[in-house]
């Protein structure tokens, strides 16, 4: 376990250098110079080439990214261009946003933290729910339901979903308030009714996915020998799709939850555009399009580490659900 | 519509988000003010620079008014502010050494804010201008005002760590554009740019080599809001500016939200425009256009005491402008964000051929395909209706869709080829097919070759550009001629690149013409600009003005008193009120 655990983590680190790596270039290759929008009408070259000099945009390539890099662990002092000293962990300063790229992350993670993580519980639960029952009663009307109502998630997009959720509810029957974020911790109340559109509409697409796939692999397990086995030695059905059929029907879903999860905390763009909430996605989205780096650095990293750490999450559960697998 | 900041970079970005590509039907009962024009003056008696500002009838104080836009603001620091949102929110927390008294229909009048008056030209060669500061003016701590925090706020203006503000006082005063090696802020913190000095606690004393006659429009720019040197957080005043308005930061979370509270120490009976009848204003960021024009118009809980920031979008254009009930919560008007297809005069040489372009153009099609009145009004001047001695002419009368017989008399049976080159950008892509198709059926032939959206501005700017015709936009700074024609049209500042006159018109008989109105009294300049801007077109023709950009917002049944600013072309809240 402990032998498996380190060589995740090492891989982990390795995975998180070459993606800081390709950012990094890849924002040299974009065609847009992030010092021109900040400079007004009248402004000329050499006014640009000294905001440049003074951005440290004219370092070398591998002493910018070693500084930045540099910063993260130790910190660094970043002049006051850009807000002087700037504490470990550093992730640089924003001069589109004005402010430590810290201070944005903290304050967008959350939000999109809040959006991704009840809305997967509850696309885990209605969409392996449905599975189950949909197998369990395959071909009666609830099955034929479940699945009309999957392949209605599965064809709809979010943004047509949740422009249609926000029409009806806030602005028609303003049962709903304008969906924004409340820290949870301020009042529970005013962040689950800001965020539950966002959960509902998330949960309604990704379900589908999940409860056809649980139908599938819920299915073909229900024909294998070992259930026959189980229900022949008189086990109670509970005991037969509970315990045996579900295990073995549940990791293939496991490990594309794993993916969706770590993939949805990396940013969920068009849920917050729809829903006007500013979390890691818009923020990403944002920096690219102003070319800039520090934000885009943060959002990727940020993004990566949560692919990665899902991953390793899934390897784990892996474990628990099914005795077969060993790690190490 | 047209951030100012990004006319250096990319201007046409936000075009794209506000125009799309969409044609929509305009509906009846919506008409724009095209009649507007501005009657601006300078205010010489102090009482008109003296406050309370006139009441606005009906309004009364209390509520939150909430402006609901889709991306922050990009700078809140005075000194750095140049954005149109910028430019209207700082008025609320900053005040500044002038400012206009806006009566929303283009009746304007320069009026001293934080000085008596707007300036006195001591040796009337406006070379040397002195500033009285009022007394009772104070910042949020209650601290008095003086003449030593407002140089103080221009003397940061100069840092070079403070990007994006306007620089026109930085460059008049170290007389080079390289202000910043010229005298070096970080250095001399305790010291105040060469030209400007503080003779006492109320004066304010600015000396150029060079004549400027500007200077009272220039220092209406938040530039001039002053900061006390001990609350100078650098780049952080960004996110906390120092009050020296009616309102102060309460809140500010980056790019979500900012709320705005009551400065118990802003003496209305200092201040002439501002009224500040809300408690609070919130500035709400993150909605889409198309989200915050919906809240506005459902005018539902909250959302009847707000505002959509955003122009109203083209996918809700004709169910705002088709909805009578809605039309006493919408405002609806011309901006002096000027467009014009430009004529590289140094390629099109032929006077003949440029006055057959004016003839030739197709004003009435070309604001169909921006998406109507509401998006686009058009205009036969070089500069905007809402600029200060601004003379109504058409030089060359081709009516609203064009003369064709006009045109093929100057072509005389020429079909002159030419390329325009527009940005790959939805708005400018829009124009240059209605502009080849038009052009085309007048007797032109047209290529049309694309520029990366990026580049279009630092390309067109380049002496050297290949093109014939390009699309051009200025929104001036202040409502002068001088701000607009000859930066434009002076064909001495043309260089190898960075240049604003794009149509590279270059005639010593205007360029004279222009050093001699420069020269004369500020109040004096206004109808001569307006003869100039006529002769112009007529004698050269170096652009064929099209259309100004078209503000159009909805709010929430509860608000009151917004009009849209004859300075900027975007909501203003001075009036602002919530009704209970």
């Amino acid at each position: 376990m402990a032998r498996f655990l380190i060589r995740r983590m090492l891989s982990a680190v390795l995975t998180l250098f070459v993606v800081s790596v390709l950012t990094f270039l890849m924002f040299f290759a974009l065609p847009r110079d992030p010092v021109s929008g900040m400079c007004p009408k009248n402004c000329n070259p050499e006014r640009l080439e000294r905001v440049r000099e003074e951005l440290g945009l004219r370092d070398p390539l591998i002493s910018q990214y070693a500084g930045y890099m540099k910063g993260i662990v130790t910190g660094r002092d970043l002049g006051s261009a850009q807000g002087g000293r700037c504490d470990a962990p550093c992730l640089g300063w924003s001069y589109v946003n004005n402010e430590a790229v810290l201070d944005t992350v903290t304050r967008v993670l959350p939000v999109t933290l809040s959006i991704v993580i009840p809305a997967a519980i509850l696309w885990l639960l209605l969409g392996v729910g449905l599975g189950m029952v949909s197998a369990l009663r395959r071909g009666t009307w609830l099955d034929r339901a479940a699945i009309g109502f999957s392949l209605a998630g599965a064809s709809l997009q979010l943004y047509f979903v949740g422009a249609v959720l926000l029409l009806v509810f806030v602005y028609n029957l303003g049962w709903l308030p304008v969906p924004s974020y409340t820290s949870v911790f301020d009042d529970p109340l005013k962040w689950a009714g800001g965020l539950v559109l966002a959960w509902l509409s998330l949960a309604f697409l990704f379900s589908a996915i999940y409860a056809r796939l649980s139908r599938a692999q819920m299915l073909e397990t229900l024909s294998e020998d070992f259930v026959r086995t189980a229900r022949a030695k008189g086990l109670p059905k509970r005991t037969v799709y509970g315990r045996h059929a579900l295990r073995a029907a549940i990791t293939p879903v496991v490990t594309i939850a794993g993916l969706d999860v770590g993939a949805a905390l990396g940013g969920t763009v068009i849920t917050e555009t729809t829903f006007g909430l500013r979390g890691l996605g818009r923020t990403a989205v944002e920096a690219v399009r102003a070319g800039d780096l520090p934000t885009i650095m943060a959002t990727v990293l940020i993004s990566a580490v949560f692919v990665v750490l899902a991953n390793v999450v899934v390897d784990l559960l892996y474990a628990a659900i099914d005795p077969r697998v060993r790690l190490g | 519509m047209r951030p100012r900041v990004a006319a250096a970079a990319s201007g046409a970005i936000a075009l794209v988000v506000t125009l799309g590509a969409c044609s929509k039907n305009t509906g009846e009962g919506t008409t724009v003010d095209t009649n507007r024009q501005q009657t601006g003056v300078i205010a010489t008696d102090p009482k008109e620079s003296a406050g309370p500002a006139a009441e606005v009838p009906g309004a009364q104080k209390g509520g939150t008014l909430t402006i609901i836009r889709e991306t922050a603001i990009s700078h809140l620091d005075p000194q750095r502010t140049y954005s149109f949102a910028g430019l209207m929110a700082n008025p609320l927390f900053a005040r500044y050494l002038t400012t206009w008294k806006d009566d929303g229909k283009g009746g304007l009048v320069l009026v001293g804010d934080l000085a008596e008056t707007p300036g006195k030209n001591v040796n009337n060669d406006c070379k040397v201008w002195e500033f009285t500061v009022k007394d009772g003016v104070k910042f949020e701590d209650g601290r008095p005002i003086t003449s030593k925090e407002i140089a103080y706020g221009i003397a940061r203006s100069f840092d070079p760590d403070l990007t994006s503000g306007p620089t026109y006082l930085q460059e008049w005063l170290a007389d080079t554009p390289q202000f910043d090696t010229k005298w070096d802020f970080k250095a001399n913190k305790t010291a105040l740019p060469p030209g400007l000095t503080t003779p006492d606690a109320k004066t304010l004393r600015f000396e150029f080599t060079k004549p400027r006659c500007d200077l009272p429009f220039a220092v209406s720019l938040p530039t001039t809001a002053p900061l006390p040197a001990d609350k100078d957080t650098g780049v952080n005043l960004d996110n906390r500016p120092f009050s020296s308005g009616p309102y102060k930061v309460a809140a500010n979370q980056v790019g979500v939200q900012l709320t705005l509270d009551r400065n118990p120490n802003w003496d209305p009976a200092t201040d002439p425009v501002r009224h500040a009848y809300p408690d609070t204003f919130v500035w709400s960021f993150g909605p889409t256009a198309d989200a915050a024009n919906n809240r506005v118009i459902a005018d539902n809980g909250p959302d009847q005491s707000a505002l959509a920031f955003n122009f109203v979008p083209p996918s809700l254009v004709a169910r705002v402008a088709g909805d009578a009930a809605l039309k006493p919560r919408t405002i609806l008007s011309p901006t002096p964000s000027a467009n014009q297809l430009v004529i590289n005069t140094q390629r099109v040489t032929d006077l003949k051929v440029r006055q057959a372009l004016n003839y030739a153009i197709d004003r009435e099609g070309l604001v169909k395909a921006l998406g109507g009145q509401t998006v686009a009004s058009p205009m036969t001047t070089l500069m905007p209706p809402s600029t200060i001695g601004f003379k109504a002419y058409d030089a060359y009368p081709a009516g609203a869709t064009g003369d064709a017989a006009k045109v093929k008399e100057l072509l005389g049976g020429q079909t002159p080829e030419l390329v325009l080159g527009v940005a790959d950008n939805t708005n400018e892509q829009t124009i240059g097919t209605q502009l080849k198709t038009n052009l085309e059926r007048a007797g032109f032939k047209i290529t049309l070759r694309n520029i990366p959206d990026d580049a279009k501005l630092d390309e067109v700017k380049k002496k050297d550009n290949p093109w014939d015709l390009y699309i051009g936009n200025w929104a001036a700074d202040w409502p002068s001629g001088a701000s607009i024609l000859p930066v434009l049209y002076d064909g001495r500042t043309i260089k190898a690149e960075g240049n604003s006159n794009q149509s590279y018109f270059n005639d010593a008989a205007i360029n004279a013409e222009m050093d001699r109105i420069l020269a004369l009294a500020p109040a004096e300049q206004g109808p001569e600009w307006g003869k100039l801007d006529e002769r112009i077109m007529k004698e050269h023709a170096p652009v064929v003005p099209l259309y100004a950009d078209v503000a159009y917002n909805v709010h929430g049944s509860k608000v009151g008193g917004i009009f849209i600013s004859s300075v900027f072309g975007y909501p203003s809240f001075v009036n602002a009120h919530v009704k209970p």
